[in-house]
């Protein structure tokens, strides 16, 4: 049984690896299989995960509030029916506004104080060189990063070479980033020439 | 069209095969290669190794097979580290798919002989919770009730019938918080919802393609140490002294590397080196 | 000859018992006299809290770092009443001077800490094999707060920024000019629709992978109106692939409202506008087919952004469309940077919708977080600056004790 699994697996795996080469048949196939299947995954996992234990199993238990969720639920199935689909905004709005509620504290919070608190440091430490360094870049970045994204104010003079000092260190961020993304990618390679060679073949141990 | 100019309409398709080579190649041969554990690392071992044994660690796994090239050897390695120092796991996924993942880890950490001797109990050393829809609301539910927001476990049995969960009511009584991501819900909720209101200690891992973003964080002490990408599973796999996957896989990682390098510096190259011509 | 011996055991069991014997009393005492006990012991209800916990403080035993230095913890003991029994609560390493004695806040639990009743505590320095007791300290009672006032600065920063968006958007609406500087990504967009008609191909739009609670997929939802209008002026065909149905039912009302915009309602095609799957790769899979089937002219991605990123653009640019991309998604913007024409950087995301759509709301939000930026700004060189000079002052407008 695992065998039949993991030839299944490896033939779609070259499948969506021939898109490399280009566009054919059999790219086309394993994609349509894995839409359709991750739909039909996401269906079941909705329906045994969510519906059942958030509001069936509740509702069951004598605790008929849930039916107010359930409600707004039903509202957005409604979008069937054009004459009534505005209904569905109700839900929309429910979602979008509790949503933001709970985000703006937070962020303020986590993103924004903390993350300010931990940007006014000293611009020179006695003695310590490195520090001193590593102070000035933190604080020239951020500062400098925050001029880029002002947008009153047209990029010119003094103030433009700041915003194109900011640029510089947005990207020098992107690329570590762009670093960081790139052994992502290839660790997802090997992964996979593990499973192929490894796991599928026996190539290796 | 000159050597350089061949060189920049290079098919696509021959980088690709050259990168398949230089995946594939290393895996055959087995290098020891010198990883250093950077401080990032280094923290967040410091700070599992502070707990005593019996602590209680939460471990969230917020990822789906697409990135278990990345995140399943960390989860193995932090596994098989809190058998190894008795620390207890209490397991959850605020991804449906997360709590699988962590039991096919658990199937691979079980089964080895270091562990097979410790002999781990489920509901008494370990114990898998499941999923739960909500994303960072299952957080913040948790920060007031655990077992209200996980009524059951992944195979259906009361919570609070697990030996294990006896005594956990919230974050209050979890000594450790490990969270496993790979996007949205992840880290960041993690941070916004538990590790500020709740001063939950947290450490995570991350695919390579999140981790900048989480940077800020362990800047600011939000984040006890951060395992960034596959390279980061295999510092916290020599940290812990038992390198396993991660480590076997830093050769292939290195070479592909240096061949993106080379092919990144031979285009630049060639491209400077031809719009010159073209502006002269 | 056995007598001798006798005598010499009894003289030696003499010496044992009443000199030996007490000696090593004596000096063994030394280790068991007890430490000096902590003193001024405070309990009082600990503040900014749901009143389910009170805090002990003491100043530390005059053997604890100092003087015979053998205190090695403290252990917190609690009563009902001053002569009653005291049990321990809790224990802390010895140098520490505080401890939070913590119970449940449900009356059924075990720990149940109950508000509005006496407690009374002592501390208890330790040493290896001896202790001493502090006097009683209390009754202290726990009672909750109505406000927490270490989150004070979280308050006034959401009472100060909810009025700045307020009042911009009031000015707004009252018709004042605000001005936004230019963003080159958006500039393009006319060219880029143009392009689309002249060719006969159609117009990809990507709302990426947020939900319509992010504030990408908002701003997307912006302009993706602004360009649903255009398309509709230019009789050009625009899909809107989705990856979450509640962003597909929002992506339907948005594009028809860009259509009776135009004055076209009758152009407006629903199926245009369809969900595929919530899972990231099966998406990106079908996305990438569409634009290599439909060799659609423009592709535009806004919004939120993950691992995809590149593998749309890329695609999207071997397959020679022209592209306009834009997130909030730090980690992505380097491969639209890399592989699409022209990238809205983080902000300029929420400002091009601000721009293009002219909206109060939108206008009003982006003019008070150019406000909210420039008091960061000053508070950051400002703090910095001060901070060299060790003042803390601006540090602590920032700090928030949860």
């Amino acid at each position: 049984m695992e065998t039949i699994g993991i030839w299944i697996a490896a033939l779609l795996t070259l499948g969506i690896f021939s898109f490399l080469y280009k566009d054919n048949p059999f790219y086309k196939f394993c994609e349509s299989l894995f839409v359709g299947i991750s739909a039909g995954y996401w269906f079941v996992t909705t329906f045994w995960q969510v519906f059942m234990p958030k509001l069936a199993d509740n509702l069951v238990a004598g605790r008929l509030y849930y039916i107010i969720g359930g409600v707004f639920g039903v509202l957005m199935l409604l979008r069937l029916f054009p004459k009534i689909g505005w209904l569905s905004r109700w839900s929309l709005a429910l979602v979008v506004g509790t949503t933001a509620g709970l985000y703006f504290t937070r962020y303020l919070v986590s993103n924004g104080m903390i993350q300010v608190q931990n940007t006014i440091i000293p611009l020179y430490v006695k003695g310590n060189l490195s520090q001193t360094i590593g102070n000035l870049v933190i604080v020239i970045g951020t500062f400098s990063g925050l001029i880029y994204f002002f947008f009153s104010k047209e990029h010119k003079g003094a103030f433009g070479g700041l915003a194109k000092l900011g640029i510089w260190f947005l990207m020098l961020s992107f690329g570590a980033s762009f670093g960081y993304t790139v052994m992502s990618r290839m660790s997802l390679l090997i992964g996979r020439m593990d499973f192929l060679l490894g796991t599928w073949l026996g190539l290796i141990r | 069209m000159n050597f350089l100019e061949k060189l920049l309409a290079l098919d696509r398709r021959i980088i690709f095969l050259f990168i398949a080579i230089a995946v594939a190649l290393p895996l055959f041969f087995t290098v020891k290669l010198h990883i250093e554990v950077t401080p990032v690392v280094r923290n967040l071992h410091n700070a599992l190794e502070a707990l005593p044994p019996g602590s209680k660690v939460l471990v969230s796994l917020d990822y789906d097979p697409g990135s278990m090239p990345e995140l399943q050897p960390m989860a193995e390695s932090f596994f098989r580290y809190c058998f190894m120092r008795d620390l207890k796991i209490i397991i959850i996924g605020l991804w449906p798919n997360g709590p699988i993942q962590a039991n096919s880890a658990l199937e691979v950490i079980l089964n080895e002989p270091d562990i097979k001797k410790k002999n781990p109990k489920y509901g008494i050393d370990y114990v898998n919770l499941g999923y739960t829809a909500g994303n960072e609301v299952v957080i913040e539910r948790m920060g007031s009730d655990i077992p209200v927001t996980f009524p059951k476990d992944y195979s259906g049995s009361k919570t609070e019938d697990l030996p294990l969960m006896k005594g956990v009511k919230n974050f209050n009584n979890i000594d450790f918080v490990y969270n496993l991501s790979a996007g949205y819900p992840g880290t960041v909720e993690w941070v916004l919802f538990g590790v500020d209101p709740y001063k939950i200690k947290l450490g995570a891992g991350n695919t390579a393609v999140q981790a900048p973003q989480i940077y800020p964080y362990l800047n600011s002490g939000q984040l006890v140490g951060l395992l960034g990408g596959m390279k980061g599973g295999a510092e916290f796999e020599i940290a812990t002294g038992h390198p396993a996957k991660a480590v076997k896989f830093m050769f292939s990682q290195s070479v592909s590397h240096a061949l993106i390098c080379f092919f990144i510096l031979i285009g630049n190259f060639a491209y400077f080196a031809t719009r010159k011509k073209k502006g002269a | 000859m056995r007598y001798k011996n006798l005598n010499r055991l009894l003289i030696l069991t003499f010496f044992f018992f009443f000199l030996i014997l007490p000696l090593g009393q004596i000096l063994a005492q030394e280790d068991t006299l007890p430490p000096a006990p902590p003193t001024e012991v405070r309990a009082s209800d600990t503040q900014n809290d749901n009143g389910h916990s009170i805090t002990i403080t003491w100043k530390l035993s005059g053997d604890d770092g100092a003087g015979k230095k053998d205190v090695v913890a403290y252990e917190i003991l609690r009563s009902e009443s001053p002569a009653g029994e005291f049990v321990v609560r809790g224990m802390v390493p010895a140098g520490n001077n505080t401890y939070q004695d913590r119970g449940a806040k449900e009356k059924e639990d075990k720990n149940y800490f109950h508000p509005y009743h006496d407690f009374y505590y002592k501390v208890r320095a330790k040493t290896l094999n001896s202790y001493s007791e502090s006097g009683v300290a209390g009754p202290a009672q726990a009672y909750g707060q109505w406000f927490h006032l270490g989150k004070l600065p979280v308050f006034v920063g959401t009472l100060a920024f909810t009025i700045m968006v307020l009042a911009f958007i009031s000015l707004a609406r009252k018709g004042k000019k605000f001005y936004v500087r230019p963003l080159a990504g958006i500039d393009a967009v006319d060219d880029a629709i143009g392009r689309a008609t002249e060719m006969g191909r159609p117009i990809l739009y990507i709302l990426g992978l947020g939900s319509a609670a992010d504030i990408a997929t908002i701003a997307s939802f912006t302009i993706l109106n602004r360009i649903a209008k255009k398309t509709a002026e230019h009789k050009t065909k625009i899909i809107v692939p989705c990856n979450d149905p509640i962003v597909m039912s929002v992506a339907q009302e948005t594009v028809k409202a860009g259509y009776l915009d135009a004055g076209r309602p009758d152009m407006y095609q629903e199926e245009n506008i369809f969900y595929i799957t919530s899972m990231q790769f099966a998406y990106v899979a079908a996305v990438n087919g569409i634009m290599l089937r439909e060799k659609t002219a423009t592709n535009f991605y806004l919004g939120k952004f993950y691992a995809e990123s590149l593998i749309l653009a890329e695609t999207g640019s071997v397959a020679g469309s022209i592209q306009i991309s834009g997130t909030d998604e730090i980690a992505q913007i380097p491969f639209f940077v890399a592989a699409t024409d022209y990238t809205l950087i983080g902000e300029e995301l929420y400002a091009a919708s601000a721009y293009l759509g002219r909206e109060p709301l939108l206008l009003g939000a982006l003019k008070a977080q150019d406000l909210a930026k420039a008091i960061v700004m000053i508070s950051l060189a400002s703090g910095a600056v001060a901070a060299s000079f060790h003042l803390d002052f601006f540090l602590r407008l920032f700090t928030v004790q949860m």
